[in-house]
């Protein structure tokens, strides 16, 4: 599993906004460029942020596998056609090249998960959105980060126990019912003590930010998200 | 120094209302290490609660400093910090520095005053060095005390923990015991709620036990520890020796 | 040691009981793309809880609340936090071919819970009737597949007919037994609305 991981790489360094630029700039570039050439350039911009990050092309390839039947499933549906000539290459050829884009902008965008803690994307996001809206929106994201480990755990004890009760031969309705049930029950439990907790730390509205900072490091990333933007009206 | 006067807290709306403290006062100086025990439902916890604001009376007053708590809830709540039972579910962070900080930025203090706080606060509680830690590999231990820290990032006068022993085995007890001493000596007051006292009874300045919502045992803890038993409240064998 | 405590703004307790209640259904969404069960009317397709999650935070949550729940849940999976089919995240999933669902969450759940709760205050889903429930989840289900099969077929320039099938068809049985679900879990008692 793809996550974030502390570390020392270029991209551990940038600013989290700096690397959202670029994210964005990159799939907006991919979207105009969907050709053999634009390609082949954004796949050497895409190796580039890897390496900033010193991530694998196939871990994050294993990352993303399930996409694959998926974007396989695109191709082969126009390759294939219900009649003579029963293949008909020229029509996959554009949902392979989307197929490719697809992987690249994955890519990127595993550079920025691999490298960049909850904290920081939360000070970004109530950077981008200033006020009341980007307060609540940056809290609950640092609070999904937070306890999705400890709900993932609730649903696996819940379907062990399931499972002891020979839950696997009842029909999936039931054991939706009874996992979603039992999910949102403990959920909300949680819910009520951790909100106890927030405002007994003063949760506020005019909190002080988590410290992002653009350096010289980020110039060269920003100049790159640039170029990308600048290349979709060439 | 904390107030309470003739305070008296109810769940649920009138008729089948469920009164939880039931006319309680109690004066709690700066600096006391207090223990508050009771059987499970006795109010303690709803007592508490009342402390920093977090609920407000049916009747009577809490007053934090000689204010309403419920007049300036941020005062209470930096002069009385809070730690609760189950830790896992009041960390708002995923790493031990990130939440931390929390308390402090919410007071919107400056950079430099905030790593102060985090670092003062993990170093009372022995967790200095773990601050990029992800709190789910904590020990049991390790969260009792990491919810110490948050709320000693607050900086207050007094220190609520609510049942901070369950569920730790003895040399995790003895930690956060350790560290509670060392706060106390350096001038925290400490309100320990808890239904089971064992080695707290030695470090106690004084032991207030509820039952039913009302005070009925207010004593050192060398008087309070032989009516305790009566009140379903554990207490060692052997009763420790006072200082 | 009271800081100056006048510049501090309190969140008050309804909107930080609301916010933590979104955040951890959306937390609770992130851990349904753990569990897969068995598909009982195709086998190749296993059914995850997530749309589930859509369903209980529109009926749980109400229009406003149960919309910012999903907004989290695509906000955070695009920022790292592996709440994604597959356990992943990324902003990539956003621009990818199934990005057209995760942008439909919100809106779906803001839709079922205007459906079930109409626009003024909460209402104890207990109590919504049957159809209504249906109607609703039902209503959200078309508002995740619209969108869900438009981007798919945008996005990888297949025809529309393979878009509708490889996106659609092949998952639309499984949303009925999501909703019996639903339905069930509101039926049940197990879980406290408020």
């Amino acid at each position: 599993m793809l996550g974030y991981e502390p570390g020392d790489s270029l991209a551990h360094h940038l600013d989290p906004r700096t690397k959202l630029a670029v994210q964005l700039a990159f799939a907006v570039a991919a979207f105009a460029h969907t050709d053999p050439r634009g390609l082949a350039v954004l796949t050497g911009v895409t190796a580039l942020a890897l390496a900033s990050a010193r991530l694998s092309p196939v871990s994050v390839l294993w990352g993303y596998r399930f996409l694959l039947p998926l974007l396989a499933a695109a191709v082969l549906f126009e390759l294939v056609t219900l009649g003579p000539p029963w293949l008909d290459p020229a029509a996959a050829v554009d949902p392979l090249l989307a197929s490719y884009r697809t992987l690249l902008i994955v890519g990127v965008a595993a550079g920025y998960v691999r490298t960049t803690a909850a904290r920081e994307s939360r000070a970004a996001v109530q950077w981008a959105i200033p006020g009341k809206p980007g307060r609540l929106l940056g809290a609950g994201v640092g609070l999904v980060f937070r306890f999705l480990p400890l709900l993932r755990r609730d649903l696996a004890a819940i379907r062990d126990a399931e499972r002891a009760r020979l839950g696997d031969e009842r029909p999936t309705r039931e054991r939706l019912r009874t996992v979603g049930a039992a999910g949102l029950r403990r959920a909300f439990a949680r819910a009520d003590r951790l909100a106890m907790a927030l405002t007994a730390r003063c949760f506020s509205w005019n909190a002080t930010l988590p410290r992002i900072r653009l350096r010289a490091v980020d110039a060269p990333a920003l100049a790159l998200a640039a170029a990308l933007l600048a290349s979709v009206f060439v | 120094m904390l107030e309470l006067d003739s305070v008296t807290h109810r769940y649920g709306e009138d008729a089948d209302a469920a009164t939880a403290v039931d006319g309680v006062s109690l004066t709690i100086p700066d600096g006391e290490f207090l223990v508050l025990c009771g059987p499970n439902g006795s109010g303690k916890s709803t007592l508490v609660r009342h402390l920093n604001g977090l609920l407000e009376p049916d009747a009577g007053r809490v007053l934090v400093d000689g204010t309403e708590a419920s007049e300036d809830p941020v005062a209470a709540r930096t002069t009385v910090g809070m730690a609760f039972q189950e830790p896992r579910d009041q960390f708002v962070a995923a790493t031990v520095g990130g939440d931390v900080r929390f308390g402090p930025e919410n007071l919107g203090l400056d950079h430099a005053e905030i790593d102060r706080r985090a670092d003062a606060a993990l170093a009372a509680v022995g967790l200095d060095g773990r601050e990029n830690d992800r709190i789910e590999t904590l020990s049991g231990g390790e969260r009792e005390r990491l919810a110490v820290a948050g709320a000693l990032a607050m900086e207050p006068n007094h220190l609520v923990l609510d049942e901070p022993f369950t569920g730790l085995d003895s040399p995790a007890r003895e930690g956060l015991l350790d560290r509670l001493r060392g706060l106390h000596a350096d001038g925290t007051g400490l309100i320990v709620v808890t239904h089971d006292l064992r080695e707290l009874l030695g470090d106690a300045d004084r032991v207030v036990c509820l039952a039913d919502g009302e005070v009925v045992v207010d004593a050192s803890p060398d008087d309070a520890a032989a009516e305790l038993p009566e009140y379903g409240v554990r207490v060692p064998d052997q009763p420790a020796a006072g200082n | 040691m009271s800081t100056a405590t006048d510049s501090v703004d309190l969140v008050g307790d309804e909107v930080a009981v609301n916010l933590v209640r979104a955040a951890l259904v959306a937390a609770l969404m992130g851990a349904f793309a753990f569990v897969s069960f068995p598909n009982p009317l195709n086998p190749a397709v296993p059914v995850t809880a997530q749309v589930l999650g859509v369903f209980l935070a529109g009926i749980y949550l109400g229009p406003a609340w149960g919309g910012f729940a999903m907004l989290l849940y695509v906000l955070a999976g695009a920022l790292g936090a592996p709440v994604f089919s597959g356990a992943s995240a990324g902003l990539g999933e956003i621009f990818g071919p199934t990005g057209g669902y995760l942008v439909s969450y919100p809106f779906a759940a803001a839709l079922i819970g205007a459906v079930v709760h109409g626009v003024d205050g909460l209402v104890d889903p207990e109590g919504v009737s049957f159809p209504r429930l249906v109607g609703a989840m039902t209503a959200g289900t078309v508002v995740i597949y619209a969108l869900g099969i438009a981007v798919y077929w945008y996005y990888l320039d297949t025809s529309l007919v393979a878009a509708i099938v490889g996106a659609g068809l092949a998952f639309v049985p499984a949303e009925a037994v999501k909703m019996a679900a639903a339905v069930g879990i509101v039926r049940s008692d197990e879980v406290q609305a408020t």
